[in-house]
């Protein structure tokens, strides 16, 4: 944190806005939902509220602000209570994790009569040595959400959906734990900011002492650990409990699973809490595999030095710059929160028994063989980013 | 003692100690088996605490790898418990160990 | 100064949902109570400047065990459990009072000990890669021990809830 009054506050107003962005995001992946799966499924979607059904976005939030409050009788007060809001909180802590743009310098500025000296501000909420890991730990609790509402509703459809759920998140955290240590020897950082770092430029590594170079190609971890990527997602998709993984809430065998007795803003914040977890899954997704907030090649740096020379001032330079970057991530992590919202308007349902299979049978066994095959690799090639 | 408002090693210790006294309490207290399994937990939890308590304030990394050790085998004691207490639920319908008292099938 | 008041905030959460765990009647509502007091003790090691036990500790305690003890409880109907705490107020009262002694003796040996770990010192940064070569070449056998009890584990596991009992018993 800071040590003055003026980072301090920066600071604050940064974990706001970083988690206003999350909250923001989801009426628009709502809408981009509804319109998508209807394009897909050959239906109009909603598309009579305002141009392209955009403004159906506030009728709906009016319409969960002004819903009855309702409590299934002989249900858990608390629990029932607590669960949404428990929805929320793994989500939008994680998200304040992952860098989103590159650091803003601050030059010394005269402001209120007195000197303001050099900051650097990370365009992140919290930067931790141990990123990822923290990221993977908080997120692991978002099980609980789902596991109280199914108890505190006292509804047994959703008790199946909550204890499908908590089994399904416990078996696919291993695999996608695994998938990752793969991208992390590679890396030998777990810092979030240090991997971008290490994805600038075109391939190259070291490959039996011979220096490998594809000018063609970004410097991008997929080109690594193509595999640990497919597994990832596979298991970044069961997480979130999305199709073809949404076991938890199948609408065909129960109701709609664990938020069956949710209505109004309760229902809503789940939402926030589902799109959230996707949100992470996607921004470590293009951290990781993506090359981060950084353009391919050397765009970046003349992008941003672009940016610098529209503006006379540095600082006002510095912060434009980082903003077009944040909007670069944002259309990567974008894309990926599409192909999530693609991938589930296509793809059927799993049954029960073959997602357990796909965890424990497929996806295991494969994701340790990643990490054995890329040790040894490292170990005979001495080939790292 | 001196009042120290510094945090040293003896306030974590303490309450280290006191999550211990209490997950023994746990033990000797509750009926419930898996509420037993649990109190074992929060024992092993103080454990932890202790361990990390003493890399810290000597500038050890031994004491983090024995909690690394310590999790793992909790973890697996936990699998292992929560499996037999699953088995006799089903069989018995009964999870208070006064019920089997007299060890007999 | 944050230090202290993070410490006395995190330790009397910790505690409180400690007692929470040992008092409370429903074995679910026990569950979610030692959850907190382990998300206390990862926050503790946080505060230790031990970020990758303290996150190991959410990841493994918080949300892998107590996901699974949280699964069994909801899985096993506990409603009817008549007699929750163990008989007899003198039996009860002769445990609580033995472990209040053994919480104030174990207090007052730490408060009496001389202290001869330093203080206030700066105390050096580690990464987690120095924990890893610990763990990989002082600690190797006990890490490969631990690797066998861990495939070992999941077998006995499988092994258990293979055996048919309840209604297909006999």
């Amino acid at each position: 944190m800071g040590s003055d009054v003026f980072e301090i506050t920066v600071n604050v107003i940064k974990m706001l806005i970083i988690f206003l962005l999350m909250v923001q995001l989801v009426p628009i992946l709502v809408w981009v939902e509804r319109r998508g799966s209807a394009f897909i499924q050959n239906r109009f979607g909603p598309n009579r509220v305002g141009p392209l059904g955009l403004t159906q976005l506030l009728a709906d939030a009016v319409k969960f602000l002004f819903k009855e409050e309702f409590v299934p009788p002989k249900s858990h007060a608390l629990l029932y209570y607590a669960a949404p809001v428990l929805a929320l909180i793994p989500g939008a802590i994680a998200f304040g994790g992952i860098p989103l743009s590159m650091p803003i310098d601050i030059q010394p500025f005269q402001m209120f009569g007195s000197e303001w000296g050099p900051y650097t501000f990370k365009f992140q909420s919290y930067d931790l040595d141990i990123g990822i890991l923290f990221i993977l730990a908080i997120s692991s609790l978002g099980a609980y959400a789902l596991l109280l509402a199914g108890w505190g509703s006292n509804n047994k459809y959703s008790l199946f959906g909550a204890l499908r759920a908590s089994a399904q998140m416990i078996s696919y955290e291993l695999a996608m734990g695994l998938s990752l240590v793969g991208m992390l020897m590679l890396y030998q950082t777990l810092n979030f900011s240090n991997m971008v770092e290490l994805q600038k430029g075109p391939l190259h590594f070291m490959f039996f002492g011979k220096e490998i170079l594809i000018p063609f190609l970004p410097n991008w971890g997929i080109f690594y650990q193509p595999l640990g990527f497919i597994l990832f997602a596979t298991a970044a998709f069961a997480e979130t409990n999305r199709l073809p993984f949404d076991l938890p809430e199948a609408e065909g065998e129960l109701v709609a699973g664990y938020h069956t007795e949710y209505g109004g803003l309760k229902m809503l914040l789940f939402y926030i809490g589902e799109y959230g977890h996707m949100m992470v899954a996607s921004a470590v997704m293009v951290t990781f595999y993506f090359g981060g907030y950084e353009l391919p090649f050397s765009l970046s740096d003349s992008l941003t030095g672009a940016v610098r020379g529209a503006f006379s001032s540095v600082n006002l330079g510095n912060v434009m710059a980082a903003l077009v970057i944040h909007v670069v991530m944002l259309l990567k992590i974008l894309f990926f929160l599409w192909v999530f919202i693609w991938v589930r308007w296509t793809l059927p349902r799993f049954r029960y028994d073959q997602l357990m299979d796909l965890g424990w049978k497929t996806m295991l066994p494969w994701s340790l063989a990643n990490v054995l095959a890329t040790a040894y690799l490292i170990l005979m090639a001495g080939s790292a980013v | 003692m001196t009042v120290n408002m510094m945090i040293g090693p003896e306030h974590y210790l303490i309450v280290s100690a006191i999550l211990f006294c209490l997950g023994l309490s746990g033990i000797l207290l509750r009926r419930n088996m898996i509420v037993m399994l649990m109190s074992i937990e929060l024992m092993l939890n103080a454990v932890n605490l202790t361990f990390v308590t003493f890399s810290h304030f000597n500038q050890n990394l031994d004491g983090q790898v024995i909690v690394l050790f310590v999790m793992a085998i909790a973890a697996a004691e936990a699998g292992v418990g929560l499996a037999l207490a699953v088995m006799l639920f089903k069989k018995f319908k009964e999870l208070n160990i006064s019920f089997f008292e007299h060890l007999r099938g | 100064m944050a230090e202290i008041v993070l410490f006395y905030l995190l330790a009397a959460a910790t505690v409180a949902a400690a007692v929470g765990v040992v008092m409370h009647e429903n074995p679910l509502l026990c569950a979610l109570h030692l959850v907190l007091s382990m998300l206390g003790v990862a926050g503790l090691f946080f505060l230790l400047q031990a970020p990758f036990v303290g996150a190991v500790q959410i990841m493994v305690y918080a949300g892998a065990v107590m996901v699974l003890f949280v699964l069994v409880l909801m899985l096993i109907d506990t409603n009817q459990d008549d007699e929750k705490f163990s008989g007899g107020n003198i039996s009860a009262l002769t445990k609580g009072l033995s472990v209040g002694v053994l919480s104030g003796l174990l207090t007052s040996i730490i408060l009496r000990t001389p202290q001869s770990l330093q203080r206030s010192v700066t105390y050096e940064a580690y990464e987690v890669i120095d924990i890893a070569k610990l763990l990989f070449t002082k600690y190797v056998l006990a890490f490969e021990l631990l690797g066998v009890l861990l495939l070992v584990i999941p077998v006995g596991v499988v092994a258990l809830s293979r055996i048919r009992g309840g209604t297909h018993d006999r």
